[in-house]
């Protein structure tokens, strides 16, 4: 048990030594999250439609999208969106890895193959790592 | 219960690998790249893009450069589509990966600070990469720096 301990505490000050690493350049956006995160359902504003086989999907999703500069400016932490990405069941139908010049509340549309009734699922990763996600049955 | 919890994070982690690539994790410097032709280099290594069929849309002037909408189509089988700008303190906007059944004709808006142009590459299937380029005017600039 103790041993256990130790090796967990030591895993925790490399990962300490590494984030130190990354402050010293403001720069690196690669902060990997440190744990899978438990994604959490947030509200997001999806349209998915489907016409001949091909579904035309538009994704708005709340958020601020604080860039370096701008959290500065206002004295908060950046955040944005990394990494959006759309399921249909297992099958992957959209993947952006996205840095922070995406607008604020950023709008997204994509087209892929699907049916009615299939249930689209929006999942979202920012820059700490915690993921969101949302989901809609395609019409 | 700790069994549990180590399978939970090894099912979470089998999750995100099997989804598609990361180009952050994989790429990180491509992300702090300050210069497109550096962005590029970083994403895709030391490549000469042609003119390629890429349908890049973006209005000629954007009143609000804090929401610029920009569409990319193109009808070249492609396995990835990336955006960069060349106004922003770092260039990458976003990176695109065409699933097997997604159509490479993505839409987003974007942050620009002020007028300059989008860059857009196109990494087709067949190992070639194409690019295409568009200058607009920002009259108000959405990026604060």
């Amino acid at each position: 048990m103790k041993k256990l301990i130790l090796a967990l505490s030591s895993l925790a000050l490399i990962a300490t030594a590494v984030t130190a690493e990354e402050a010293k350049t403001p720069a690196t956006e690669a902060a990997a999250p440190a744990a899978a995160a438990t994604p959490t359902e947030v509200k997001m504003k999806i349209k998915a439609k489907e016409k001949n086989g091909v579904v035309k999907a538009k994704v708005a999703i709340s958020h601020n999208m604080l860039t370096y500069d701008q959290a500065k400016k206002k004295g908060k932490e950046a955040n944005f969106i990394t990494h959006i990405t759309g399921t249909v069941g297992d099958k992957v139908v959209y993947d952006a890895s996205t840095s922070q010049f995406l607008s604020k509340n950023p709008l997204i549309k994509f087209q892929f193959d699907g049916k009615k009734g299939d249930e689209l699922k929006i999942t979202y990763t920012q820059l700490k790592g915690e993921v969101f996600f949302a989901t809609k049955k395609i019409k | 219960m700790k069994k549990s919890i180590l399978g939970l994070v090894a099912v979470a982690a089998m999750t995100v690998s099997v989804s598609a690539t990361d180009y952050r994790a994989e790429k990180p410097a491509a992300w702090t790249a300050k210069t497109v032709p550096a962005a590029i280099e970083a994403l895709y290594g030391k490549i000469t893009p042609v003119e390629g069929d890429i349908k890049l849309k973006a209005p000629k002037v954007a009143s609000n450069g804090g929401a610029i909408p920009v569409s990319v189509k193109t009808d070249i089988p492609a396995k990835s589509i990336a955006i960069f700008q060349d106004v922003n303190p770092e260039s990458a906007v976003a990176v695109f990966e065409v699933p097997e059944g997604t159509q490479a004709n993505f839409s987003l808006k974007i942050k620009m600070k002020k007028s300059g142009s989008i860059t857009a590459v196109v990494e087709g299937k067949d190992g070639k990469f194409y690019e295409t380029k568009l200058s607009l005017e920002v009259a108000l600039g959405g990026c604060e720096g």
